[in-house]
């Protein structure tokens, strides 16, 4: 059943992406429309692709790392509608439904791995590790977007040279502060969700620093972000640095997810 | 009977022609009344604007029509008619009603997306109207452009992107500051078109205004124009400081705005973007100022290019405009054909109701005792069997207009029922 329903909320959200990255090039206002009702009929099914696996294994469907990516995409997608609607930023699917159909890609299609969570890892405090980790990195696919319209936007204010991104994005100062507030947002939720991470690690492994890629990259994410955040918040950082900050730190989060989802190791599935 | 439109415009005929051409609205209603009284059209729409001169009519002959009010025209301005005639175009029916659309729509105008014609027709429209030379046809039509003029504003962003230069600088802060509300300018010099940009930014909610000239009755005087604050000219950096916006046009022969000074403005700022719109010629702002981070420096050769590059995404949504429009003239045909026939479709039930009333009158004279029932069938029947009559011929003239042959069913059907002239 959720497998069926996770199938069907992928083919939505190809649907979703190709029409939000249409709306870019024809600006029909019926285009988008559709590309928020795709979004939309996707999450739905994506809502009950969650439900019947957690039903299913009696457990949040956050057990195994392909699961709690498809938390994240789930909220990144609910974050998504929201801010389109808040910010009055229609072409914000466009940025950040590629990102939410890579990372749906290895995690939603196919059979779902029910694999669970192994003996060693009980105990309440790795799933809010897990959860809060799920909407940090959805955060901050949100933060990436604002940052990759921000450098598109700016470079165009600057080349003085207005093209199809002048006309469709928005002002710099609501980019700025919609990666500001991402980064504010996703940062708290990271760096409990790595804490926790760490302080279960050594209860349950013996160690906090047992080599495990993904631990290891998502503290090299981290660090990125929390240099950002006090550059933000102490040095007037903003604009164009910061997006670049932005950028070079969701490389690294797609790096760690892509240690976890890939390479053997603690959090492998 | 015809639909059809015919005029000049900005691509057939010189500016200089169609300055003398528009005439005056008094004379455009004589001449809507002397059209009326001579009984040269049905009904009649005079569209009369700097770019544009078009008669709207329905008539028997339209290349007569044409020829009547042309001449009338020509003969008030003195212009000879021989050479305006090469210059006219004309177009019926459907074609017409394409033209009818696409210039309520600002398509057909010199700058595409132009909002003042809308208005332009209306006006024309309404004094029509007020000669009474409005009949269903144009009327429908004229209704109609308007709903598709507003579709394709709404749908498109054919009147989006300014085509101005003061209007683009405004544009381009709405894609710097998310709001101009709140948003303090700075006004150096006294240029025109300063100050106009300067209006433009105070009409979307820009606030405070401050201005710096040397001359400093010339800055009080445009602060007073402006609800702004006079400020002395070398105060100029400390006003810089403050402000989120600049506009200079002086007319200094070197730079006003240095570098040095913009870059020690910026460090107090953290990270407010500073936007120069510069529109003196020579520049009043150091070339180099623009390579310095939120800074955006936009000189009138720059702005131009804005506004050239907006014209082309005019010119894109101006294609899009154009596949509306025809969907719209398609689903226009439709009624159009409706408004041929409707007319005859009543005198011919008036026509039968006319003789069904008649003859119950005679059938109930000849029998006074009948009771009320008998009365009421018999009323019944008769309307049962109009109704029937009608029915067949009723739907074949619908069909026929739709399918473009409604002229000559009209006329058969006047002739079978004696219907007098048509209207």
């Amino acid at each position: 059943m959720h497998a069926s329903a996770f199938n069907l909320a992928v083919v939505g959200y190809v649907c979703a992406t190709g029409l939000a990255l249409a709306y870019l090039i024809q600006r029909e206002e019926i285009v988008h429309r559709l590309a928020v009702l795709a979004t939309l009929a996707a999450w739905a099914l994506h809502t009950l692709g969650l439900i019947s696996l957690a039903v299913e294994t009696g457990r949040p469907p956050l057990g195994t790392l392909p699961g709690s990516v498809s938390m994240a995409v789930w909220v990144v997608v609910l974050l998504d509608v929201w801010v389109e609607r808040h910010y009055g930023v229609k072409v914000l699917g466009a940025f950040v439904l590629p990102v939410v159909l890579i990372l749906s890609f290895k995690t939603m299609v196919g059979p779902a791995g029910l694999v669970q969570i192994g003996p060693t890892l009980g105990g309440a405090w790795v799933w809010v590790h897990i959860a809060l980790a799920t909407v940090g990195i959805a955060a901050f696919v949100l933060n990436f977007a604002g940052a990759v319209m921000y450098i598109l936007q700016e470079r165009q204010l600057k080349a003085k040279r207005p093209g199809a991104f002048y006309y469709r994005l928005p002002a710099l100062e609501t980019l700025d502060r919609l990666t500001y507030r991402t980064l504010a947002l996703g940062f708290p939720f990271l760096t409990v969700g790595l804490i926790l991470g760490a302080l279960w690690a050594g209860t349950a492994w013996g160690s906090v620093f047992t080599f495990d890629p993904m631990a290891l990259f998502s503290f090299v994410a981290w660090a990125i972000y929390a240099l950002t955040l006090a550059g933000r918040a102490a040095a007037g950082w903003h604009g164009r640095r910061a997006a670049y900050f932005a950028v070079v730190g969701f490389a690294a989060l797609v790096v760690t997810l892509g240690a976890g989802l890939f390479l053997p190791g603690r959090h492998g599935s | 009977m015809a639909l059809f439109v015919a005029g000049l415009n900005h691509r057939t005929a010189p500016v200089e022609l169609r300055e003398q051409l528009a005439v005056e609205e008094d004379k455009l209603r004589e001449l809507l009344r002397d059209a009326q009284g001579a009984g040269i059209a049905d009904e009649l729409v005079l569209l009369c604007t700097c770019n544009r001169v078009e008669v709207y009519g329905v008539a028997e002959v339209p290349g007569e029509t044409r020829a009547a009010v042309f001449r009338r025209l020509c003969r008030h301005r003195g212009v000879d008619p021989a050479s305006v005639e090469a210059l006219l175009y004309t177009h019926l029916d459907v074609d017409a009603v394409h033209h009818a659309f696409r210039v309520a729509a600002s398509l057909d105008s010199m700058m595409v997306g132009e909002p003042q014609i809308l208005g332009q027709v209306k006006d024309g429209f309404a004094l029509a109207q007020a000669c009474e030379t409005v009949g269903p046809t144009l009327h429908t039509l004229f209704t109609q452009a308007f709903a598709v003029a507003k579709k394709v504003r709404t749908e498109t962003e054919i009147g989006h992107h300014a085509v101005s230069v003061s209007f683009a600088a405004v544009e381009l802060a709405r894609k710097i500051f998310t709001g101009l509300g709140g948003k303090a300018v700075l006004l150096v010099g006294a240029g025109q078109m300063g100050e106009l940009a300067a209006r433009h930014l105070v009409e979307q909610g820009a606030f405070p205004i401050y201005v710096v000239n040397r001359t400093w009755s010339r800055a009080q005087e445009m602060a007073r124009a402006l609800s702004g604050t006079a400020m002395p000219f070398d105060e100029l950096s400390t006003a810089l400081a403050s402000v989120d916006i600049v506009i200079t046009s002086t007319g200094a022969s070197e730079p006003v705005i240095r570098r040095e000074t913009v870059q020690q403005i910026m460090h107090g700022r953290r990270g407010r973007p500073l936007f120069f719109i510069d529109i003196a010629v020579p520049r009043d702002v150091d070339a180099t100022v623009d390579t310095l981070d939120d800074v955006y420096c936009y000189d009138i050769d720059d702005l131009k290019q804005v506004v050239d590059a907006n014209i082309r995404e005019r010119a894109r949504e101006a294609q899009r405009a154009e596949t509306l429009v025809e969907r719209e003239v398609a689903k226009f045909r439709a009624r159009l054909a409706d408004v041929e026939v409707i007319p005859t479709i009543v005198s011919l039930r008036e026509r039968l109701e006319g003789i069904r009333e008649g003859e119950v009158r005679k059938a109930l004279a000849r029998l006074p005792e009948a009771s009320a029932e008998t009365r009421a069938a018999m009323e019944a029947l008769s309307s049962a069997i109009v109704n029937k009559i009608l029915h067949a011929p009723i739907t074949k003239l619908r069909e026929s207009s739709r399918a473009g042959a409604g002229r000559s069913w009209t006329e058969l059907v006047h002739e079978l029922f004696n219907l007098g002239r048509r209207t």
